[in-house]
């Protein structure tokens, strides 16, 4: 990438950068001692962690009696939580995998930072529909494990889907981003000086020694999981989405979830990396390597898929006027005026409205803009899930079931002890492993385009 | 016992009496109980009469009533019931008119009703001066002479019941009415009461004598008035200066706390002893079990009163029956009361007693908001407070107000906006220095400034289940005005408590959920009720299971017939061992009862009519939990259940919120884990007792399909139609459940199914329920129909 795009596309990266800047830059975070405000960082979320397994331990204890749950609001929180760490799991492997294939090489200095947070948000979102059950010692029975008793899952079942659907797109995204991490484990192990270090990145590295075959292997094996994730990406919140469409339940029973679903957890998914490059950039003082172009270019995806959920909004109000359903209709107006009514303009507010801001220039490329935004975003997507799952649940076919659902201390304790998990995981991320991905950022380079010697020479 | 003690003061005090229906005829030694045959009757008139539910023998009354009106063709007739209550009962739920008044006026409503039938030509000998007192009222005219034109329409054909809080006067006027309307030996006839001790709320002899200090020994068997005694009589002062006291009780209770010996008493289920029907027919009590907790039976501690010889509560009944069978032959007509239950042709032959016309006057001044009435009403399930430590009947739902666990001030929405009262709001109640501190609950279709306060809550020894739940309302119920008083100051503190309620939204909000006709609209539209929804052709990607061979259940719930009580709730509990979760599981909406009844106001805020409708397990064929459950632990059988299989659920809920009726219910905690062995002891030994985090719902009581399916196979024949009866359809006292095989054309449930008025509920959404519902049917009178439902 020079010459005549270099005039469209600015630089990747900025500041003077030389290969060896770029190793010495991102290897040294994991390499020198750790900032006191990581120790910091780390010892609050890693409270967190502990309020985590506490409540978890409660809950186990004594039952899901414990939350705020109903008969007839059987799912709360925990599934709002799910779908929502899910859906921020998404921009990981969108990041990596489709802006790959697409060539879109901006993705380079934030895919593995996605990546990673794609892996512990899915981390996240996996504890939420184990624990939620009533009987969490036998939940393995949703496995197709044969077994003694010849019991067999329910094919039929979305939840059974979704275990399949969130585990793949686990394991892909676990593989896609160790693959990733190969060639910079490589440059780890030759960096390091501690033995067991040597022998940790030495094993975790399988061997690399960056020859021709290697990287001629690597890439194919790269490009072949970019491949495969791709679909995932689509999939694993179509799949997420059955949970609600395949009920019968107004304002679940619609065909518009899929693709609706896989907007929202991109926009919410790129919300997060927002949040988090924004502190980490900082911290790290990698403003040279993700730049406010890559910055800005993640808004731009905001705006898009913030107008997509829009969109969906509107459409699901069309079509419950249109279907001349009155248990559909009265779902939606309840939406916009009922009991919930707070929560649904909270969602519109967040998920409609702040994107627009994303129209002006000066705004898209504001640090404090979009680090507010995105956390609005964030809020906002996860009221979209508690509208969509509280609110249907609440109010459904028979007036005398309806009731009210609020959360109890133990569903605040259980959802603000999940971001424990995630930021400990991710913490530690980013002490130990390089979270910026060497050898891919290398490629952008000017220094990387065979024909720069040649000044002004085309790119081959 | 008069014999032995001659000194001895004898006195019956019973905190909820109708001593008022029965004793006001010439000659004050007898008195006659009425025997009311609502079967006969085409047009009954309630007068604040609950006769379907709280009032004596309210299952035989809701029996014949729904015999009165059952329709199977448009061409079949049915009853009209009139009601005129101040609160809102499931009576007048069931009404075609009711009319809102308050209880104080009740008697003037009568007094204008009997000048109405006078004026329409009916010969009723009244005082003079009647027409000058009670002609001048505000009641609506239009209303009552439609009333009576329809009375007198159905000469012979009509009764009118008097609720027995009612004062004597009211039940006097009413009595003159049911002669003049030819009535008497028709749809009312007498049976002579032979009571030693006739039960009162008045005679407060015991407490004045005991302040007096003139009883030196007093013996008290049953009753608990140390808690339900008028607050005026000071029980608990007078019991102080009684040197000797006993309280033969079941429970160690407010009153066994205050004696100096309490005797424990064996339940009439542990125990021998004898009764007489309302209509007189003799039965002998038969113990199911040897008393478990080694009580004695009442039988036993009267005998030894009297005699002072210990002798076997069984010994004591059979002397007594010897003497009523005669001697010869003994022990075979004695083994045939025992197989039967009860002395055949034995009942009371009818009598017809004099009437009397005293001195009456009526209050004519409406109550309003300086001095709102209050109207004590006996629980619906508590009563007047005994059942209070039973756990069932806590957490049964009140049916119209839904409450549960609690009791609340029932008052109207007008009257909350001009005593600026909130709902919930604790308000204060005083007279004098009695005090009563409760929520209020806004109940629509309560007569204005018209308060109801349910007894039987805010006992203190009631037990582990019935201590401090809810406020006692005897707190401030004074013996010269023990059922309609007023207060001297009500007002609010507030203070909001919400009581537990099962549902919070009344309104049906235009859905076609209960489905109800007038008569004519029936007659003209026979199948209105499946015409209600329009829906694409219902057609499933699944195929059809076969059912060619076997059975194939079903039921049907007859919503003209059912009356809202909430005896199926509790048969199904305890018949399915469903637990009992508290207050405070309640309030957060965890219920369990596999069948609730969905109550539903419809009509105006002020004075709306109230429906019913009971609703289980629909065992939909194509069942939206079934395709759902991750783990299939809830699977369709081949006679059509959906079945729930326990020990495969692993509790994701998924089933339930797919559930378009949402009558799963869900183990949120271990409600089973801590029950005592006498709790134990209780479960029904056929069905499983459920554990945490599992989900749970009505099985069409398999147990007891399963029961009859193999003593069939076991004589070699099919299950005869009939054979099984759920647990719901044992307890309903209106016949409103029909259960069957549906394969069978021949059954009772098909012949049902095969109604006009069946309809599905939720149909539209192809779930294919097996349970269906028969079409409200109301019958009001033509001359009322134009005006709103009901006038107020």
């Amino acid at each position: 990438m020079s010459g005549e795009t270099a005039h469209i596309e600015p630089p990747l990266a900025g500041g003077v950068q030389t290969l060896g800047s770029i190793t010495e830059k991102i290897s040294s975070i994991a390499e020198r001692k750790a900032p006191r405000l990581w120790y910091l960082a780390f010892g609050a979320a890693f409270s967190l962690l502990l309020v985590l397994i506490g409540s978890i331990g409660y809950l186990v204890f004594e039952g899901v009696g414990i939350w705020g749950l109903n008969n007839p609001v059987g799912w709360g929180w925990a599934i709002i939580n799910f779908v929502w760490w899910v859906g921020i799991g998404h921009a990981g492997t969108l990041i990596s995998a489709i802006l790959f294939l697409l060539r879109q090489r901006w993705r380079t200095s934030i895919n593995r930072f996605a990546e990673a947070m794609t892996l512990f948000a899915v981390c996240c979102a996996l504890i939420f529909p184990a624990i939620h059950v009533g009987r969490i010692w036998v939940v393995y029975w949703m496995f197709p494990i044969p077994n003694q008793m010849a019991m067999w899952p329910n094919f039929r079942s979305p939840l059974l889907w979704d275990v399949f659907a969130v585990s793949t797109y686990f394991t892909a995204s676990l593989l896609f981003w160790f693959t990733g991490l190969i060639p910079d484990l490589a440059t780890f192990r030759d960096r390091a000086e501690a033995r067991i270090k040597k022998i940790i990145f030495g094993v975790l590295a399988l061997g690399w020694r960056g020859g021709n075959r290697q990287w001629k292997h690597y890439e194919l094996a790269y490009l072949l999981l970019a491949g495969i994730s791709t679909p995932l990406v689509l999939s694993v919140h179509s799949v997420v989405s059955t949970d609600f469409a395949v009920s019968i339940l107004p304002g679940w029973h619609t065909t518009i979830f899929p693709p609706y679903f896989v907007a929202g957890a991109i926009f919410s998914g790129f919300a997060m990396v927002v949040t988090l490059t924004t502190i980490a950039r900082k911290i790290f003082g990698l403003q040279d390597i993700i730049t406010i172009n890559h910055m800005e270019k993640m808004n731009k995806v905001m705006l898009l898929t913030g107008m997509m959920v829009g969109y969906a909004y509107s459409m699901e109000f069309f079509i419950a006027w249109y279907s001349g359903n009155i248990y559909e209709q009265f779902a939606f107006i309840n939406r916009a005026f009922g009991q919930y009514a707070w929560a649904y303009w909270i969602m519109i507010s967040c998920n409609v409205f702040v994107p627009q801001l994303f129209w002006f220039k000066k705004l898209r490329r504001s640090i404090p803009v979009m680090f507010t935004a995105s956390i609005l975003i964030n809020i906002g997507m996860w009221f979209e899930r508690f509208v969509i799952v509280v609110s249907s649940l609440a109010q459904d076919f028979l007036p005398a079931n309806w009731d009210y659902y609020s959360p109890t201390i133990w569903d605040i304790s259980t959802f603000v002890g999940s971001f424990g998990l995630f930021f400990t995981l991710f913490l530690l991320f980013i002490r130990f492993l390089p979270m910026i991905s060497m050898a891919e950022v290398k490629g952008v380079l000017p220094q990387a385009d065979v024909h720069y010697h040649e000044a002004g020479g085309e790119r081959g | 016992m008069k014999k032995t003690f001659p000194k001895a003061v004898f006195s019956c005090y019973e905190p909820v009496s109708d001593e008022r229906i029965r004793s006001f005829f010439a000659g004050d030694d007898k008195s006659f109980q009425p025997l009311y045959h609502f079967e006969r009757a085409q047009v009954v008139l309630s007068l604040d009469s609950d006769f379907l539910l709280t009032e004596p023998d309210s299952a035989v009354h809701a029996a014949k009533f729904a015999e009165a009106r059952h329709i199977e063709n448009p061409g079949d007739h049915m009853n009209r019931l009139y009601v005129v209550e101040s609160g809102f009962s499931v009576t007048g739920g069931m009404a075609d008119h009711r009319l809102r008044v308050q209880s104080r006026l009740i008697g003037a409503f009568a007094a204008a009703l009997t000048l109405e039938l006078k004026a329409q030509g009916l010969r009723i000998n009244l005082p003079v001066k009647f027409g000058e007192l009670y002609g001048n009222h505000s009641f609506d005219r239009k209303w009552i002479s439609a009333l009576a034109a329809d009375l007198v329409e159905n000469i012979n054909k009509c009764l009118i019941v008097g609720g027995p809080h009612l004062p004597r006067p009211v039940h006097e006027l009413v009595y003159m009415m049911n002669i003049a309307l030819g009535g008497i030996g028709e749809t009312l006839t007498f049976s002579e009461r032979q009571d030693t001790l006739k039960p009162s709320h008045y005679d407060s002899r015991i407490a004045s004598l005991a302040k007096d200090g003139k009883i030196s020994s007093l013996i008290i068997l049953g009753g608990n008035p140390a808690y339900n005694a008028p607050i005026d009589w000071d029980f608990a002062e007078a019991l102080k200066k009684i040197e000797h006291s006993v309280h033969v009780s079941q429970y160690l209770d407010e009153t066994s706390r205050l004696t100096e010996w309490h005797i424990p008493q064996a339940h009439n289920l542990e125990s021998w002893g004898d009764a007489r029907a309302a209509d007189g027919t003799a039965s002998i009590i038969q113990p199911l079990i040897a008393p478990l907790f080694g009580g004695r039976g009442k039988v036993e501690v009267l005998k030894l009163l009297a005699t002072g010889r210990e002798e076997r509560d069984y010994n004591v009944v059979r002397e007594t029956w010897q003497t009523i069978l005669g001697g010869g032959d003994f022990e075979n007509r004695w083994r045939k009361v025992l197989h039967e239950g009860f002395l055949d042709g034995s009942a009371s032959t009818s009598v017809t007693p004099a009437a009397v016309l005293d001195e009456i006057s009526f209050p004519t001044d409406a109550a309003g908001i300086t001095n709102p009435e209050i109207v004590f009403r006996p629980s619906p399930a508590l009563y007047d407070g005994r059942f209070a430590n039973n756990g069932w009947l806590q957490e049964l739902p009140d049916p119209v107000t839904k409450l549960a666990w609690d009791n609340a001030a029932l008052i109207s929405p007008r009257t909350a906006r001009e005593l600026n009262l909130k709902n919930g709001e604790i308000t204060r109640f005083e007279y004098e220095d009695h005090k009563l501190e409760i929520p209020v609950w806004i109940l629509s279709g309560q007569a204005d400034f018209s308060i109801t306060l349910p007894l039987g809550y805010g006992r203190t020894s009631a037990g582990r289940v019935g201590n401090n739940v809810g406020s006692n309302t005897y707190a401030i119920r004074r013996s010269e005005a023990p059922c309609i008083a007023t207060t001297s100051r009500i007002y609010g503190t507030g203070k909001i408590y919400i009581p537990a309620n099962t549902q919070d939204h009344n309104s049906m909000h235009g859905r076609p959920i209960i489905r109800e006709a007038t008569l004519k609209k029936y007659k003209a539209n026979p199948e209105f009720a499946r015409e209600l929804v329009e829906h694409p052709p219902l057609k499933s990607i699944y195929p059809d299971h076969d059912y060619s061979k076997g059975y194939q259940w079903g039921m049907v719930i007859d919503l003209n017939r059912c009356i809202g009580c909430g005896a199926c709730t509790i048969g199904c509990q305890s018949e399915n061992n469903v637990p009992i979760v508290g207050r405070d599981q309640v309030s957060r909406g965890r219920e369990m009862h596999w069948l609730r009844i969905d109550r539903y106001f419809t009509g105006g805020i002020e004075n709306p009519r109230m429906v019913h409708q009971p609703v289980a397990c629909q065992h939909c064929e194509n069942a939206p939990c079934e395709s759902v459950c991750p783990v299939a632990a809830t699977v369709h059988d081949k006679e059509g259940l959906n079945n729930m299989t326990y020990n495969r659920c692993i509790g994701t809920r998924y089933c339930s919120n797919n559930c378009p009726y949402k009558v799963r219910r869900f183990n949120f905690f271990n409600y089973t884990g801590r029950m005592s062995e006498i709790v134990k002891m209780a479960q029904n030994p056929d069905v499983t007792v459920r554990s945490r985090g599992i989900m749970e719902k009505c099985s069409f009581c398999l147990q007891r399909i399963s029961r009859a399916k193999l003593k069939a196979k076991k004589e070699g024949r099919r299950v005869a139609d009939g054979e099984i009866i759920t647990a719901c359809q044992q307890a309903c006292p209106t016949k409103a459940i029909q259960f069957g095989n549906i394969n069978d054309i021949e059954s009772e449930v098909t012949r049902w199914k095969k109604i006009d008025r069946n309809y599905e509920l939720l149909a539209e959404f192809n779930v294919r329920p097996r349970n269906s519902y028969l079409a409200k049917i109301s019958n009001p009178n033509p001359a009322l129909i134009s005006d709103k439902p009901v006038a107020g």
